[in-house]
């Protein structure tokens, strides 16, 4: 599996967040999440264009007319339609006869997106899938949330995965609760409720200003909704592929934020060094924190071919899901 | 568990060392009692009590009694 990953020009670091927020020390943000910085994509800079240069990269030295299916995993469209899919393929110079689709998950979605993959491969509907994340949360978020502004980064993660890596990618657990659907939420701008000018903004009691038109997230009920499914999903993956906690040698979780990670790890009782947290240079960028720690993790020889790699995906949806890699 | 000892363990986790915490403490008023602190409470109910708290009791929390109260005073030995 070929993975590039594509970081926006501009860095938002947090002695800017500072410079907007003189009550949050740069040092404190870096110290409490685990976060320094993360790049912020430019006004007319979107999430189609990150997709397009993460692609670009993992296509080089590959043969892209052999490409015959994109997935594009992304809640920052263009548009409502057409599928940003559809005109990357033509961006990219990818063949016609290529199927494509969009698909509308955060978190999860890169979990989501190897699961299509493999049953795309499986069924031999396609032989070599491109599939990429790419996520631009930044706009949906209010100038004035110091939380969310300090927590998400813009970036997109492209992957390849050919016929060849069907048997490295083994068994999924996949889960949905909608019940949780309001708690990572941006309400207005589609059809449920259209975007209002006049909409009433709100101080939330740690100083953050949101309104319907941006992104809403209860951080505690996410925490709630981590600490009650993904302690069981970790169970369920490893039965599922007949493995145990100590055959894997990696575990690449949804890089949310460093508290709710440790937290996790500790629970599961996964060793710190088996176990990968690391926001610091790009934050949450959804659905590109997996292939994003992935790559990163084979670059530094801290996962290697043959090595067992969990990966987990959860939050906005609710939704959730893992898988076994091996690399 | 007993109570004080409970209440070290809250203080520590929210490093708050250098207060004296009774049931009476009103925790939302400690400078530099934030969201993140709200996540350790999480935690910490989680990890000795196996129990969830909603974010609307969350919010109802203010002194450290009142914490105790949502845990359940029945969950205590003192």
């Amino acid at each position: 599996m070929k993975i590039e990953y594509y970081l926006p020009a501009t860095v938002f670091t947090n002695q800017d967040l500072e410079k907007i927020f003189p009550k949050l020390p740069a040092a404190i943000v870096e110290e409490k999440i685990g976060i320094r910085e993360r790049h912020i994509s430019a006004q007319n800079e979107t999430a189609l264009d990150l997709a397009i240069e993460a692609s670009k990269m993992v296509l080089e030295g590959f043969d892209k007319d052999r490409i015959d299916f994109i997935l594009l995993c992304t809640q920052s469209p263009d548009y409502f339609l057409p599928s940003g899919s559809c005109i990357l393929q033509d961006k990219l110079g990818l063949i016609t006869g290529a199927g494509a689709l969009d698909f509308n998950l955060g978190c999860s979605g890169y979990i989501y997106g190897l699961a299509l993959a493999k049953g795309l491969l499986q069924s031999r509907i396609a032989t070599n899938v491109l599939l990429v994340t790419a996520e631009t949360y930044s706009k949906y978020v209010h100038p004035r949330d110091r939380a969310n502004r300090a927590i998400f980064g813009d970036g997109a993660a492209a992957t390849i995965i050919q016929l060849s890596d069907l048997e490295k990618i083994h068994g999924f657990e996949l889960g949905t609760d909608g019940s949780g659907y309001g708690n990572l939420i941006v309400t207005n701008g589609a059809l449920r409720q259209p975007y209002n000018e006049t909409v009433k903004e709100t101080l939330d009691e740690n100083g953050n200003l949101y309104s319907p038109n941006h992104l809403y997230m209860n951080g505690q009920e996410i925490f709630n909704f981590t600490i009650e499914k993904v302690p069981g999903l970790i169970e369920k993956i490893l039965k599922k592929n007949n493995f145990t906690i100590e055959e894997i040698d990696y575990f690449i979780f949804h890089q949310a934020n460093k508290y709710m990670l440790e937290y996790l790890r500790k629970k599961i009782r996964i060793p710190s060094e088996k176990f990968h947290n690391n926001t610091l240079l790009s934050g949450n960028t959804v659905s590109s924190t997996i292939p994003i720690a992935l790559k990163e993790s084979m670059n530094l020889n801290i996962i290697k071919p043959g090595d067992k790699v969990l990966l987990a995906g959860f939050g906005v949806g609710y939704s959730w899901g893992a898988t076994i890699l091996e690399i | 568990m007993k109570t004080v000892d409970f209440m070290q363990i809250l203080k520590e986790a929210l490093d708050f060392q250098q207060i004296n915490f009774s049931p009476e403490t009103n925790l939302k008023a400690i400078d530099g009692f934030d969201s993140m602190s709200i996540m350790t409470i999480i935690a910490i109910v989680d990890e000795h009590f196996s129990k969830k708290l909603t974010a609307r009791q969350l919010a109802s929390i203010t002194t450290v009694g009142s914490l105790i109260e949502l845990i359940g005073k029945e969950k205590f030995v003192d």
